[in-house]
């Protein structure tokens, strides 16, 4: 068969090989992990939001039954240091995180106490036994407060509550400013989120004794990341800990830092030479896993008549929580609102401020989207807002200042590189698809009829798979721009790769199977897929910022490539045929041209198990291992478009249609990008609509239970079309770009624009996310309030 | 989240279980669907001696109807079965087009209608529907039976008149009057929700003039309520848009709603004030519509 007539396996609809087993129970999460005899841990949580630690009483919990250990921060003193995330970035305060509180508390669920037990529920009994007395230290709620001078500290050390300040800048703002034709602009407010994964955060540690070796079974996305670390703060030799994620039930961001637990109950089975585990339960996970967003944005955008875009400034201050979270610090999220504010657009003249300020919350992590749902919010609705005061229409708006053509590759002013991507072509095609003129007559027939109906665009450009030259978040000391793979062809004729990486359910072992698979000319089922193991390659960090396809899948083309050598050198051996003649496919190698052939399996068998089958110094072994660096990165880019209704009375809302015009390069699998774009979109959704974690004023967190944090369910998601652009990334191995993280980057933007949309008559602009019934009600009834005072005034 | 430690009784039959009921005095829990009761449990919030669990009791889950007209459920009855129920579809569709917006699927195959009864959420379909529907609810202990009227029954957030010894057994839904029209509408924040606000109506029509009105609200309030000021405004009236709208701000000027996370006492009475007009032209619309 000539390759050209040969079914391809990249680019097909190829069913998720990991979907038997995750769908039928078949899956090993951590928690699943049999452990006889292991101690479970509960963790006496802070109850304070800032506080001084008094005194703590644990005598009555260490009487009840079925208690083993009882540890304090105290008692961790020379079992493991502090996390500490560090960073050459200029303006950062490091805060070291303890393990279990130290001298105070900062946030409400901050582990203060780590009781064993022999159950969970004995541990959990004797943690209403225990007595921690506080002295309630000044309120760090509000970051704007807590960024003043005199503002009560969280981090002494520190100096003040901003722990990163940073500023972008280009051109005279001021004067294109004030000499613009049009400025708009505003204070926006993106609440906090957290992610909610299915699985909850679980890590169980056995510890060997015999050989002094640690493995840690963790609920994580970066196994690579917590070996290291642990390594450092156990003062450990790194051959004797091995970081497992089997299987992982969602991550979302809230699964790629290290976390506290996670180092305690490691440094607790080495201590007691043990087995010691703890899985979190979902208050502990409203409350302890790392949260998103939670950015003041003030915005102003000038604007010439004709619609260019003359400058843009922002101010930004995130809300970071208690800790500098490790590896990725309190800059991973406000630094990139800032850096990705300008958008898919050529604006040269920009100024973007960001305070990142720490107060009494849970610490602020990456999220599905980092900084880029907020950023991308905030510039849409500002060309949605220009567009209506220019009259202009939003698409053509936007398709006047994208970057395009010639202007790629592109520098923007915060120094991110945007290569070839579809910008324009993303938003012809979405627009295209969903009949976006028919839409507006659509609407104005609505609206005749007394409907709030709102039309919705939001276009974005993300930077994916990143390589070393830029770090995933500022300044931080690891390396995230490369990935390792490791194939082998084992004496059987399978194939085993090998991967740092770590699937968190998005189908990663489907993908790289088809990139291995038809790399080698293997069949998928020929391949396992090893993942989510620190022991698996020498260095890896593992799943996140939509890296995995472009860096695992570069580095198992690579690797793939070499053993696909080796094996056609053996094989020309065996079929006595020029190399030049010889191609593989569908687990066996072939002379072109003949029916010559021989399988992979008897290859294997010929290489390894058959002495003299080949010359001595012709025998290799058939593996390779190869890291990829995609040095720059992708860029990929996305228009989404929603349509709504808001009931005119309730104030409910209804999506109707949604649809994704996306370019994430070449497509390994559409069922799967199509997959990712639906969860994703569904977050956003989310965010955009209903999640919100409130605290009141004291710091007290008011959302500890899915009845009040609620996150969309599968009727509140409307059917989702996706359209592939697919224009090859220009300078990556196979062509492919991130696109993890895309739908939750477009869809806060999109819907926003929707609703202020639908709100146009009444002259509502939508700048507070999520949009509630209620905040809907307060504003409607604010602007019908000014309409009154107008029509009375007139 | 796990409990604190408890004994579990498994009951057999009712006589078994008021009597462990009886013995733990007070400080044990009955177990029905468990969709309430548990979570309560894991959060500490409730500490009961004992669990007494009634799933097994025989019988005690029947949905029939019975002389005049009338449905009898038992306690143990999941809301999925009413919500399924041809009987309960054609009998009472108010009381069917309610079932559907109680919580999600999987909790209305555990979830009993004793339960829903008795842990009396504010926000809850089934009491105010018992309400609207003037139902009569039996309750039984060792000392005896008692039958409570709805309105006697629900005293306030998750407060009833039951005796700390006393199982609700069934509960009975009177035969509606001929010809009645009946509306529900419900607003929550995502399907599957409890409700911030619902409103429920029966209207009978005599030659375009209102027979009887009956009015239920909940979510608004310490328990579902009838708007009884609403029902008088709208007795022997014909119709008029003015006289729903009359009658939708007298229901809201009858609540005493709160402010939580989800909704302000503000949105909830303008939400209470537009399902009522709409649940009134409903009911209106369908009565006529029964009369012609
Ligand atoms: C996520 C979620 C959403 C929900 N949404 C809704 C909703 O929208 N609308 C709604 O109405 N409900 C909702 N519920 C509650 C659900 O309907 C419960 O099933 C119901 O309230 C209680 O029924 P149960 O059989 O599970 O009672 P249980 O949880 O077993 O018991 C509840 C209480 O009633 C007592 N009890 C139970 N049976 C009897 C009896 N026969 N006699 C005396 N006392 C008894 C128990 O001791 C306990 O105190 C929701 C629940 C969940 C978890």
């Amino acid at each position: 068969m000539s390759a050209e007539l040969r079914p391809k396996i990249i680019g097909a609809r190829v069913r998720r090989v990991e979907d038997p087993r995750l769908l039928t129970g078949g899956g090993a999460f951590a928690d699943d992990l049999g452990t006889p005899g292991a101690l479970h841990v509960a963790f006496r949580r802070s109850d304070h939001p800032h506080a001084r630690i008094v005194g703590i009483d644990c005598a009555a919990a260490r009487a009840m039954p079925g208690i083993r250990a009882i540890f304090t921060g105290e008692d961790l003193d020379g079992l493991v240091k502090p996390i500490l995330a560090t960073s050459r970035m200029r303006n950062y305060h490091p805060t070291p995180i303890p393990v279990l509180a130290r001298g105070k508390v900062r946030y409400v669920g901050e582990p203060v106490v780590a009781i064993l037990g022999e159950s969970r529920y004995l541990a959990e009994d004797a943690l209403e036994a225990m007595e921690i007395a506080y002295e309630p230290l000044g309120d760090v709620v509000d970051p704007e407060q807590a960024a003043l001078p005199g503002a009560p500290l969280l981090h002494e050390a520190a100096g003040s509550n901003i722990l990163v300040s940073r500023e972008f800048s280009r051109g005279d703002v001021d004067l294109v400013m004030a000499e613009a034709f049009v400025r708009v602009g505003g204070r926006f407010r993106f609440h906090r989120k957290t992610p909610v994964a299915m699985e909850n955060r679980t890590y169980v540690a056995e510890y060997d004794r015999g050989r002094n070796f640690l493995t840690l079974t963790s609920s994580t996305q970066v196994p690579g990341i917590v070996r290291d670390a642990l390594v450092a703060l156990l003062d450990m030799p790194g051959h004797s800990v091995r970081v497992v994620a089997q299987d992982v039930g969602g991550g979302f961001g809230g699964k790629t830092s290290l976390y506290p637990e996670e180092v305690l109950v490691c440094a607790l089975a080495r201590k007691l030479k043990t087995n010691v585990r703890w899985t979190s339960d979902r208050l502990e996970d409203l409350i302890s896993t790392s949260q998103a967003f939670d950015e003041i944005i003030d915005a102003e955008l000038a604007l010439a008549r004709d619609g260019t875009i003359l400058a843009l400034a922002a101010d930004v201050t995130g809300d970071v929580g208690a800790y500098s979270i490790y590896p990725w610090t309190a800059g991973i999220e406000p630094v990139q609102v800032v850096s990705f504010l300008p958008g898919p657009y050529r604006i040269d003249t920009y100024r973007g401020r960001v305070r990142a300020v720490a107060t009494s919350k849970p610490p602020m992590g990456p999220y599905r989207g980092v900084g880029r749902p907020v950023s991308t919010f905030v510039i849409e609705r500002l060309i949605d807002m220009a567009a209506r005061r220019l009259a202009i229409d939003p698409v053509a708006l936007r398709r006047h200042n994208f970057v395009s053509g010639d202007d790629f590759p592109y520098k923007v002013v915060t120094g991110l590189v945007w290569d070839h991507s579809s910008f324009r072509e993303g938003l012809d095609e979405a627009c295209r698809a969903i009949g976006y003129d028919a839409l507006r007559s659509e609407q104005r027939r609505a609206r005749e009829a007394g409907r709030w109906f709102g039309i919705g665009i939001a276009s974005y450009a993300e930077l994916t798979g990143i390589g070393s030259r830029i770090s995933a978040a500022p300044g931080m000391p690891i390396n995230t721009g490369t990935e390792t793979a490791s194939i082998r062809i084992d004496s059987t004729g399978t194939v085993t790769a090998s991967f740092g990486i770590t699937s968190t359910g998005q189908g990663l072992e489907t993908t790289l199977s088809q990139v291995v698979a038809q790399t080698l000319g293997v069949r998928i089922e020929d391949v396992r897929i090893i993942q989510g193991d620190s022991s698996a390659v020498a260095h890896s960090t593992g799943s996140y910022a939509s890296r995995s396809t472009v860096l695992a899948g570069g580095a198992a083309t690579l690797a793939a490539r070499a053993v696909r050598e080796k094996v056609l050198r053996a094989a020309a051996h065996i079929l006595e045929a020029p190399l030049e003649d010889l191609d593989a496919a569908d687990g066996a190698i072939f002379v072109v041209g003949t029916d010559r052939s021989i399988t992979f399996r008897d290859l294997a068998r010929a290489v390894y198990s058959e002495m003299g089958r080949l010359p001595k110094d012709t025998r290799e072994e058939l593996e390779a291992t190869k890291v990829y660096d995609p040095y720059f990165g992708t860029t990929s880019s996305a228009t989404h478009i929603v349509t709504l209704d808001i009931d005119p009375e309730t104030y409910k809302i209804r999506l109707h249609r949604y649809l994704v015009g996306e370019d994430c390069g070449r497509v390994v699998n559409p069922l799967i990008v199509e997959g990712q774009v639906h969860g994703g979109v569904a977050q956003g959704i989310g965010a955009a609509l209903h999640e919100e974690v409130v605290f009141d004023a004291s710091g007290q967190i008011l959302t500890a239970s899915l009845a009040d944090y609620t996150i969309p369910a599968a009727g509140d998601i409307p059917p989702i079309e996706v359209v592939h652009i697919e224009a090859e990334a220009p300078s990556t191995i196979g062509g492919y770009r991130g696109m993890g993280e895309g739908g939750t980057i477009g869809a806060p933007a999109a819907i926003a624009n929707a609703i202020s949309d639908a709100l146009a008559p009444l002259g509502i602009e939508i700048t507070e996310l999520p949009v509630t019934p209620e905040r809907l009600f307060q504003l409607v009834r604010q602007a019908q309030a000014k309409a009154a005072k107008e029509q009375g005034s007139s | 989240m796990k409990p604190a430690a408890f004994d579990y009784v498994q009951s057999h039959s009712l006589e078994e279980a008021m009597v462990a009921l009886r013995k733990y005095g007070g400080d044990a829990k009955l177990l029905a669907g468990g969709q309430s009761l548990v979570p309560l449990l894991n959060f500490r919030l409730l500490r009961p001696a004992a669990l007494i669990d009634i799933n097994r009791i025989p019988g005690l889950d029947r949905v029939e109807m019975i002389a005049g007209d009338a449905l009898r459920v038992g306690a143990l009855a999941r809301h999925h079965t009413l919500e399924t129920s041809p009987v309960v579809a054609r009998h009472f569709p108010v009381l069917h087009a309610a079932m559907a917006h109680v919580a999600h699927l999987a909790i209305r195959n555990r979830g009993t209608i004793g339960g829903s009864l008795s842990h009396a959420d504010p926000a809850a379909e089934l009491p105010m529907l018992a309400l609207l529907l003037d139902a009569i609810i039996t309750a039984e202990s060792t000392g005896g039976t008692r039958h409570l009227a709805a309105r006697d029954f629900l005293i306030g957030a998750l407060t009833t008149a039951l005796a700390e010894d006393e199982i609700v057994t069934a509960v009975e839904f009177p035969a509606l009057p001929a010809g009645a029209g009946w509306d529900f509408a419900e607003f929550a924040l995502r399907s599957g929700d409890f409700a911030i606000a619902a409103v429920a109506a029966v209207l009978t029509l005599r030659d375009g003039v209102v027979g009887e009105a009956r009015i239920a609200l909940m979510g608004v309030d310490e328990t579902a309520i009838r708007a009884s000021a609403a029902e008088g405004l709208l007795q022997g009236q014909r119709y008029r848009p003015e006289l729903i709208r009359a009658a939708a701000r007298s229901a809201c000027a009858a609540i005493n709603p709160i402010t939580d996370l989800r909704a302000s006492a503000d949105y909830r009475r303008h939400l209470v004030e537009i399902l009522a007009e709409r649940v009134l032209a409903g009911a209106w619309n369908r009565a006529e519509g029964q009369a012609a």
